[in-house]
């Protein structure tokens, strides 16, 4: 099967159809609709992780993925302004390593703003945001000795992670402290899974920035995407039936869904 | 971009908002549009295409200028800590003598031009260089990535333990790929025919039905929704609807 | 996170310390490098894909080979970029080797090209060359798609490629019947088949190392991927393939063992887990 350079009717509709979905979805949660979102618990445990630093006396180390300014990592940086909010109000210390030089001055400027939003102003230390490689295994094992040095009570993985991930999590694990991570990436999950406290997993990731804020806007587009995947849900089982059922037909040239979707025919 | 930074500067706060909403709102509009608009040919190609390349190249030489203020990030922490005599202050000073060495190195190797074929006896710049690079450099991201056999034995060992029924499932699909992917599993069924209906009992052929029945839809549903959570945070992002500390909370 | 200290030998089955458990897997690595045991390789149906496909490339076609991958992947994407070279030099097939990662692996990939081309008597820029580190990644993509001589400029050594005799007839993306990437990073794969694969059908093969390959079975399962390599595995199957047993098939006596052992450290470790359990359960009543 082919894919598209540029998209045809049927992407375009798609495409369209499902934007104007999460921007319906939107307006109705900023209408006043209230909307559920079920218990995250990965995302439940970031309180209890940034209280266990404060009472241990000890910082927080959180690490945003090796990802440039993406939109992975854009999360990771909303979910980071959350979390140095409740560090800042509770007076602990969070120290934030940074892989990719373009993420530098985007984080800087979020944890000043956030400890600027909460009173705590004086509190913010440049030096605790800090570049430490863009090589991914320098990366890991500069950030593995910032954590052994600076004995972190909680660690926060949250953005791009790959092979370095295990690195960091048993490292940190070895320390005693309490990990939590959510990564996009399917294939570090297990990972993750086998070595920190609480894991975000897949599309939990993207729902972050609405479960901790609970903004209306946020949760409107939330339960969009949720109506949206059960969109593709049912186009997927047409296919499936299509491709299944109809026999010789189900031969790519006469499947007249999947030519819709591969070529706009 | 001097146009939008002097905007910038001379806007209040929330004509900077408006200003950075349609900066974006722009910016996205543009690769939203050449995807999306009508294209004609083979390869398609519409009136955007073009100026894919040159857009793309201007964002990644931007991107670049950073390199700078992560190699400022380094030298101010490390600078600190030496000129302190901070606890530790020793591995700072190992870190701007190994920065030093490489760059120099590394730029007075680029430089040599070595005749063709190279001598038998290497300038020694470059055998400094190959000393560093493939001597050092090399061998320890090799180092590095290999210690990650011995964290997985040791979290696999740790944290594996059947609780439940599910656990008890997972487990027995993960003996069925680890031994199915290694010789021995193929030797442990080997008395099992490799053709016929009960060669599927054998451990190699176990270990590709669970991948690509079992491991390839659960991988395409998250893939899926990561795509579409992917798609809802794109969407907000480029209309400017995020919400949040980071970005800033207005009405 | 922190451990009781165990009070017997269920408890202790438990809580192995890692250290015990490092030493154990070097000592098994060390053992089956120095002193293997072989044991059969049979070739699984993506790496045949992979062979097959390097063998049905049609004549005056080129393969192109994208080796993404550094030193960190050395021991996985080397052999297999081995094992790939050998069959492309034994099919008889031209290739180009280019890399879109990191200048680190245009070397290395260039280093086991130079290698295993000598053993075949194969005269660089006759029948393979080196495009080198291009940077930009999609956009080279793109641009190589409709001029590939252009897109590439200059290669490995420092020529241009256009002058290379290799390269007389080969202008665009239609003149390549395969492209294979080698790669130990993620999302080169979906640009290759977005940009290239999936437009003009050109056939795909690749070669990941194992950990990231669970997440590209659903490629192969599509038909956007000819065939795969996983791993250490792949390299070895690859060389049983071509009749070349190097280092995959060493790499795999040593991972065969060391599975068993964390398979066997597992059992270990859920026996103690569930007679303890069982105890408690029984001191309960």
């Amino acid at each position: 099967m082919g894919t598209l350079l540029h998209a045809n009717w049927f992407m375009t509709a798609l495409f369209g159809g499902m934007s104007a979905v999460i921007v319906a979805s939107v307006l109705l949660a900023q209408r006043g609709r209230a909307m559920f979102i079920r218990r995250i618990p990965g995302l439940s445990g970031i309180e209890e992780a940034v209280g266990r630093a404060t009472e241990m006396g000890k910082p927080i180390f959180f690490s945003p993925g090796l990802d440039g300014i993406s939109i992975v990592t854009l999360q990771a940086l909303a979910i980071l302004s959350h979390i140095v909010r409740l560090a800042a109000e509770r007076m602990t210390r969070i120290i934030v390593g940074i892989c990719d030089p373009t993420v530098l001055p985007v984080a800087e400027e979020s944890v000043r703003e956030t400890y600027d939003s909460v009173g705590r102003a004086e509190a913010y230390r440049p030096e605790d945001v800090r570049f430490i490689s863009d090589q991914q295994f320098a990366y890991a094992l500069g950030s593995v000795g910032l954590m052994t040095r600076e004995q972190t009570a909680t660690s926060f993985y949250f953005g791009l992670f790959f092979a370095e991930a295990l690195i960091l999590t048993e490292n940190g694990r070895a320390l005693g402290a309490l990990q939590v991570a959510g990564c996009p990436e399917p294939t570090q999950i297990p990972f993750f899974i086998a070595t920190c406290d609480y894991v975000v997993i897949g599309d939990e990731y993207y729902a972050a920035s609405a479960y901790l804020t609970r903004e209306p806007t946020l949760t409107g587009s939330l339960v969009g995407q949720d109506i949206v995947k059960a969109v593709l849900l049912a186009l997927m089982l047409a296919g499936i039936v299509l491709v299944s059922v109809l026999g010789p037909a189900a031969h790519l040239g006469q499947n007249f869904l999947v030519d819709l979707l591969a070529q706009g025919r | 971009m001097l146009l939008l930074y002097a905007l910038h500067r001379l806007l209040g706060p929330r004509g900077r908002r408006w200003l950075i909403a349609l900066v974006t709102f722009v910016a996205g509009l543009f690769y939203g549009l050449e995807y999306f608009y009508p294209a004609k040919g083979n390869p398609s190609a519409n009136f955007l295409t073009k100026w894919i390349e040159p857009v793309s190249i201007m964002f990644s030489v931007i991107g670049f200028f950073t390199v700078g203020l992560g190699v400022y990030s380094l030298c101010h922490v490390h600078g600190r800590n030496v000129a302190r005599r901070r606890p530790g202050w020793h591995n700072s000073l190992a870190f701007f003598l190994s920065m030093i060495a490489m760059l120099v190195f590394a730029v007075w190797e680029h430089y040599l031009h070595l005749p063709e074929p190279p001598p038998a006896v290497l300038p020694w710049p470059k055998g400094v260089y190959e000393v560093l690079f493939n001597g050092l450099f090399a061998p320890l991201q090799a180092a590095t990535f290999s210690l990650l056999a011995f964290y997985i034995a040791s979290a696999a060992y740790r944290a594996f333990r059947i609780r439940s029924a599910e656990a008890a499932l997972m487990m027995g699909a993960a003996f069925i790929v680890m031994l199915g992917q290694v010789p021995v599993g193929m030797w442990l069924t080997s008395a099992i025919p490799a053709s016929g209906p009960t060669a599927f009992f054998r451990l190699e052929k176990l270990g590709e039905w669970v991948m690509n029945w079992l491991n390839t839809p659960a991988q395409r549903g998250i893939t899926f929704g990561i795509a579409v959570g992917a798609m809802a945070m794109s969407l907000r992002v480029w209309l400017s609807l995020e919400r949040g500390t980071f970005f800033s909370e207005q009405a | 996170m922190e451990q009781r200290p165990p009070s017997d030998l269920w408890q202790r089955l438990q809580q192995v310390p890692r250290h015990y458990i490092y030493l154990l897997l070097s000592g098994v690595i060390v053992w089956q490098l120095l002193a293997p045991i072989r044991l059969p390789i049979l070739p699984s149906p993506p790496t045949r894909g992979v062979y097959d496909a390097i063998r049905a490339v049609p004549a005056g076609k080129l393969i192109v080979i994208s080796t993404d991958w550094d030193a960190s992947t050395q021991a996985e994407t080397g052999p297999q970029t081995r094992a790939v070279l050998e069959a492309c030099f034994q099919a008889g097939k031209p290739f180009a080797l280019m890399n879109l990662a990191s200048p680190m692996g245009a070397k290395l990939g260039n280093d086991i090209a130079v290698e295993v081309g000598k053993e075949y008597h194969a005269e660089y820029g006759m029948v393979w060359c080196n495009w080198g580190y291009k940077a930009g990644f999609t956009n080279v993509l793109l641009a190589m798609a409709r001029n590939i001589p252009k897109t590439m400029g200059q290669d490995f050594y420092g020529k241009p490629v256009a002058a290379l005799h290799m390269m007389q007839k080969v202008r665009t993306i239609r003149d390549v019947g395969l492209v294979i990437e080698i790669t130990g990073l993620a999302n080169m794969t979906e640009a290759w088949v977005g940009l290239i694969q999936g437009p003009y059908r050109i056939p795909f093969a690749a070669a990941y190392t194992a950990v990231m390959a669970p997440g590209y079975y659903q490629f192969l399962d599509s038909g956007q991927l000819e065939g795969m390599l996983v791993g250490a595995k792949g390299a070895a199957e690859m060389e049983s393939l071509v009749n070349r047993p190097g280092a995959g098939t060493a790499i795999m006596s040593a991972q065969s063992w060391a599975h068993v052992l964390i398979i066997a450290l597992i059992i270990f470790g859920n026996l103690g887990f569930v007679l303890t359990r069982a105890r408690e359960k029984g001191r309960e009543r």
